[in-house]
């Protein structure tokens, strides 16, 4: 209470102070100034019976200042004391009037329900559950669709399909092509090392050849172009589902899938295999390159080599996955992109989750595609 | 003497090579509800954001509560903008925030009053906005277009500012809606006594709320001055505007 008493001595300096049954409030009661005073308040030792406001020291008066002093006098009313407000100008009153007007709305503010654990993985299950069956229903949706095109092949709209092909095939070579090369160099500055030691530099070749055409160029390349069409995918239907073009589409009665899905899908089955394929050369290039720096290994040995080393059965069982990868990318990223709903954020939140789960599955896919193969013996 | 708290000085607005404002020069005095008219493309949003301190203008000066705030950086400013709020067309309500811990945000930032505190006076200035006390907890996608803005107007209060820019506060609601949202403005500025600057082509809302009209064509102001000077000014694009078949609202008939 000292400390209050010396602030009421400084003018200008929000402050409240008590003496006797005279309480005395100065300064600029806004906002930004009462964190030191609401603290006083709720500390304040008030004097039993009769309370005087004196509000005569107040500079100005906002609605937060209004609501602290009613707040503690609607507290001290219900103690049963009597209250009387000194001094106070047209304008505070106002004020408090206002404050006390709207001040039952401020009981207890209702708070958003947050559900448990349990309840929190019990809702995730399901929604994944129904996000699945969803997605079964989109690829079932979509596969009617792509029978009535490929009956009907003069509806399908080539010009959309080449429009795709140029986005995710022709603009994706640079990416593609770079780090292909990169990890075909990578690839074979690891077996080298390797090798060297044994005296076996001419199987670099079979190092980088197999692993790049049979398992890294297809899953790279998946893995960019899921990141870098398959976003697009998403985020452009997306998008298109925020600013209700996708609900335009269907009142003209176009078919937004016929539209909107199957030229991407088309593009994208016949663009990942041929990226595929520069993925495959830009790799092994890259290997040659390494090769013949670390190696001594001079390019018609390297290539030679490469010929054993090799099979048909290899090449085929590497791209041959490709179009399997896309039809994932693809589909995964349409069907992330209707499910947009609601505002703007949702097409990000969409658009992650659509590059996440075509990765995921094209990873999965490509396990599987290994063992198959494993006991196929290809 | 009237007390301006707001004077702009021969603003110049360029977008490349088309001149959206072209030398506006207009003042604002306290506790007046001041309406910036005009056709679509007009410039009168431009004109509230640089008023605003939203957007820079090319050339020109504004004295915001007797500082010129063109000069200041942009640290410099914040004080300022805590004295003025700002309601968005589409109200702006931070998404992945109920409409509580949107009006709170304002008052979370800038004060280190208790969470208690904070929380009813965002349940006052809720109130104050005329909502029922049930849409504090909800999200923004989850209002109407009306209550979205409502609660941008409550974010907009929530540190008592001196001006308040409303931006389109009355389109896109129903003609019940845009009544009780004007008599939302007219009540904020008698209970808080807040200075309003309005963008609107409502008809309605002009003849109701607004103190003093600005009508900006062609990158200029056309005509400026009470709703009946501005209806009576002989400018063409006043005429255009006030005298067109909607002008019936504000009692002009079509033949005049």
């Amino acid at each position: 209470m000292n400390q209050a008493r010396t602030q009421t001595q400084v003018k200008h300096r929000t402050g409240f102070s008590i003496e006797g049954s005279r309480a005395t409030c100065v300064g600029d009661w806004q906002a930004e100034a009462l964190h030191d005073v609401e603290k006083q308040l709720s500390r304040v030792d008030w004097p039993a019976g009769a309370i005087q406001f004196d509000l005569g020291g107040i500079t100005s008066l906002d609605t937060v200042g209004a609501w602290l002093l009613h707040r503690t006098m609607t507290d001290l009313d219900a103690g049963g004391r009597q209250l009387s407000l000194l001094n106070i100008n047209e304008q505070h009153q106002m004020l408090l009037d206002l404050v006390e007007g709207r001040s039952d709305s401020t009981d207890t503010p209702p708070k958003p329900y947050v559900p448990g654990l349990l309840e929190s993985i019990g809702r995730h299950t399901e929604s994944q559950l129904l996000q699945y069956l969803e997605f079964l229903a989109f690829i079932g949706k979509l596969a009617l669709v792509s029978v009535q095109l490929f009956l009907r092949p003069w509806r399908l709209r080539w010009g959309l399909v080449a429009k795709e092909l140029q986005s995710a095939g022709v603009n994706a070579l640079p990416i593609v092509g770079l780090l292909a090369f990169l990890i075909g160099i990578v690839i074979a500055y690891q077996g080298g090392i390797v090798l060297r030691d044994y005296g076996a530099n001419i199987y670099v070749a079979d190092i980088v050849g197999l692993s790049m055409v049979r398992e890294l160029a297809p899953l790279i390349t998946a893995i960019i172009v899921a990141g870098r069409t398959g976003s697009a995918y998403t985020a452009q239907i997306g998008t298109m589902m925020v600013t209700e073009e996708v609900d335009a589409l269907r009142s003209i009665g176009v078919a937004p899938l016929e539209v909107l899905v199957v030229p991407k899908v088309i593009a994208l089955i016949i663009a990942l295999p041929l990226l595929t394929v520069f993925a495959d050369v830009m790799g092994l290039f890259g290997g040659m390159i390494m090769a013949g720096s670390m190696l001594d290994l001079n390019a018609s040995t390297f290539i030679s080599r490469l010929t054993e080393a090799i099979s048909m059965n290899s090449y085929l069982s590497g791209v041959g996955k490709a179009p399997v990868f896309a039809a994932i990318i693809a589909a995964v990223g349409c069907f992330q992109g209707f499910r947009v709903y609601g505002s703007a954020e949702s097409v990000g939140r969409q658009t992650t989750i659509s590059v996440v789960q075509s990765i995921f599955l094209v990873i999965i896919v490509d396990a599987a595609f290994s063992v198959a193969f494993s006991k196929l013996g290809i | 003497m009237t007390d301006q708290i707001l004077q702009a000085h021969e603003l110049v607005m360029k977008f490349g090579q088309k001149c959206v404002l072209n030398r506006i020069s207009m003042w604002l005095e306290r506790g007046e509800i001041l309406a910036i008219v005009g056709g679509s493309g007009s410039g009168k949003s431009t004109l509230m954001r640089q008023l605003a301190l939203l957007l820079t203008p090319t050339s020109g000066s504004i004295e915001l509560f007797g500082q010129q705030v063109l000069k200041l950086s942009e640290f410099r400013t914040l004080p300022l903008r805590r004295r003025m709020g700002v309601m968005f067309q589409n109200g702006a309500l931070f998404g992945d925030l109920t409409v509580l811990e949107n009006i709170s945000m304002p008052l979370r930032e800038h004060t280190s009053l208790s969470q208690e505190t904070i929380e009813q006076i965002a349940m006052l200035k809720l109130a104050l906005a005329g909502l029922e006390p049930e849409a504090a907890a909800l999200f923004p996608s989850q209002l109407s277009g009306g209550m979205r803005k409502r609660a941008a107007v409550a974010r907009g209060i929530a540190m008592d500012p001196e001006i308040l820019f409303l931006d389109e506060p009355s389109s896109g609601l129903d003609p019940i809606s845009a009544d009780a949202m004007d008599d939302l403005v007219l009540h904020l500025k008698n209970t808080l006594g807040l200075t309003i600057v309005l963008v609107t082509h409502d008809m309605d809302s002009l003849c109701r709320v607004a103190d003093r009209i600005i009508l900006l064509a062609d990158a200029r102001i056309a005509a400026e001055g009470t709703l009946q000077e501005v209806v009576a000014s002989s400018h063409a694009a006043a005429r255009q505007f006030f005298h067109g078949r909607r002008g019936r609202a504000v009692g002009v008939t079509y033949d005049q």
